[in-house]
């Protein structure tokens, strides 16, 4: 039982490449265009050219894929059931049938929209891991605070969605370890989490999730004490040791998101769908 | 009963960047009724291995057999072994996860489909076998307990379970002396009254020399030391190397061999100690000034 192993989420793996040396807001915007094509993607090929950019800067930011993936691993019951439900239940004026069970049928349409859409969210995965691999949290907060600080004259408390935004990051391999506790725990005394059928499992971590819950307020409550300790009175004024600088390596990289997100969007336009 | 472990690897995070081996062929064997303390250093793999004994983690390389079965075994009842074979955690706060105390004890016995009378006798039973007040704790909230009552009730949820060998990870870690005195005092019992096969994983060299038949001294992932705790505990120096203090009494001993007093060095016990200081004492002719 390991569970911490699947976790990719809010793990940074130190190195100096490129890609890690990149200001975090210039990644930042990198990773908010990249997110933004996939909606506008809507053909096999174009997802392979994107895939193939997005594993290339893994690749570059030597970030083994391998890792990547096995953070997949929890993910893959529910896209699944994604992918079925697509597949059976998507309607399109002039979709074919390909299977069917007594009413239910599966058609054409439905297949390349369920594709599509896993296809999706494996690219989004791709994004995020990348970003948040090579960016230690600090500069990601800091990064995203300056980033949204325009808001801030419309009301958006910008530094507190910042903090917020860290918190949760930073607290997911820790509740991951401590799922992994309380499982254990309850394997200890016969819960049996590693045998037995999806559904079965499925009900048995829905166990473990009542004392997780109630451990994690009781962390957030340790977490309150500890930042009044020190004085955290929201981040205003706040100044800080590091501060952020563009460079060329910044421009760089902009003039290669600029030159990939116009070839996708032209191959787009060039090659209708289906394909 | 009896635990077998050959040629254990042990290494987490397996195919990520942050993989490291904790454990390097451990071997070791546990028979029943035996009571065998397991000590080393922080991240000597003391907690990894014994989480191998109740099949919580799952040999890849080497093997582990208890009672006759593979714990690898796909088809080995694990449930089952698990309540042959229990587990009390290093940290009682993660190991009680239900609300009241009658709650989380009972929580074993029904996993094992016992009745609902026998669920009830069993909660009575463990909770007397620890001493703490059935009816005065049966409804009372996790929370509001003590971290020496916490402890009790850990251990009280796993012997509702009725197991055969009882692993007990550093359980007296943070206790003040007389909570760690009446839980050590529990345990002993448990060993000599149910005849129950202990396995304390601590830090502390003095609970090892009390209560130990046998010592087990791992250190960065390997054995380094087996044997009768009396033995082991002779090899001070070699114990301090790796960062362990030796028992307050063998330290004593020590120091007055090495005056050219002619004490008996194995001595664990403090009376036995004390005898055999006053019978060096008497032969040297030093006179107790106090009498």
């Amino acid at each position: 039982m390991e569970l911490t192993r699947n976790v990719t989420l809010g793990v940074y793996l130190p190195e100096k490449t490129w890609v890690h040396q990149l200001d975090p807001r210039s990644k930042i915007i990198f990773a908010v265009i990249l997110i933004t094509l996939i909606f506008f993607i809507d053909t096999y090929t174009a997802y392979a050219w994107f895939a193939l950019f997005i594993l290339g800067i893994q690749r570059i930011s030597r970030v083994p894929l391998s890792f990547v993936l096995t953070g997949l691993r929890p993910m893959i019951p529910v896209l699944v059931i994604i992918w079925i439900f697509q597949f059976f239940f998507y309607e399109a004026a002039d979709a074919s049938t390909l299977v069917s069970f007594w009413v239910i049928e599966g058609t054409d349409a439905g297949l390349r929209m369920g594709n599509l859409i896993i296809l999706r969210v494996l690219m989004l995965y791709l994004v995020i891991t990348t970003l948040t691999l090579t960016t230690t949290l600090v500069n990601l907060t800091h990064g995203m605070e300056i980033l949204i600080a325009p808001l801030r004259r419309v009301g958006v408390p910008s530094q507190e969605l910042a903090m917020v935004m860290v918190i949760a990051l930073r607290f997911v391999p820790t509740f991951a370890e401590e799922l992994e506790k309380i499982i254990k725990a309850q394997m200890a005394r016969g819960v049996a989490f590693d045998r037995g059928n999806f559904l079965r499992r499925a009900v048995s971590i829905f166990g473990a999730f009542l004392p997780l819950f109630v451990n994690a307020y009781k962390r957030g409550e340790e977490l309150i004490v500890a930042m009044e300790a020190r004085n955290y009175s929201g981040g205003r004024g706040r100044t800080r040791m590091k501060t952020l600088k563009m460079c060329r390596l910044d421009l760089a990289g902009a003039i290669v998101m600029l030159a990939f997100s116009l070839l996708l969007l032209i191959l787009i336009n060039l090659i209708p769908p289906p394909y | 009963m009896q635990i077998e472990v050959k040629n254990l690897d042990k290494s987490f995070g397996e195919g990520t960047p942050f993989e490291k081996q904790v454990l390097f062929q451990v071997n070791l064997k546990i028979e029943g009724g035996e009571f065998v303390g397991i000590i080393g250093p922080t991240r000597a793999g003391k907690t990894t291995l014994a989480q191998h004994f109740n099949a919580l983690y799952v040999p890849r390389v080497g093997k582990v057999l208890v009672d006759g079965i593979d714990t690898a075994d796909p088809k080995a009842n694990l449930a089952q072994l698990r309540h042959k074979v229990g587990y009390v955690f290093q940290n009682p706060e993660h190991q009680l996860f239900k609300e009241t105390v009658g709650e989380d004890v009972s929580f074993g016995p029904q996993k094992q489909g016992c009745s609902r009378e026998e669920v009830e006798m069993r909660v009575q039973e463990a909770l007397q076998l620890v001493g703490l007040d059935y009816h005065a704790l049966y409804r009372r909230d996790i929370f509001a307990l003590s971290g020496g009552q916490k402890r009790r009730v850990a251990i009280a949820g796993i012997l509702a379970c009725h197991p055969q060998v009882l692993v007990l990870d550093d359980i007296t870690a943070g206790l003040d002396p007389l909570g760690r005195e009446n839980i050590l005092e529990v345990i002993s019992r448990l060993h000599q009254q149910k005849k129950i096969t202990i396995v304390l994983i601590t830090h502390s060299m003095d609970d090892v020399a009390r209560l130990a038949d046998r010592t087990v001294v791992m250190d960065q992932g390997r054995v380094v030391m087996d044997g009768p705790t009396g033995e082991i505990f002779l090899r001070a120096g070699e114990l301090k190397q790796l960062g362990l203090e030796i028992p307050q009494v063998t330290e004593i001993l020590y120091k007055l061999h090495r005056e050219g007093f002619q004490v008996s060095l194995d001595s664990l016990d403090l009376e036995e100690a004390v005898e055999s200081i006053a019978g060096e004492l008497q032969k040297t002719g030093v006179k107790d000034t106090w009498s």
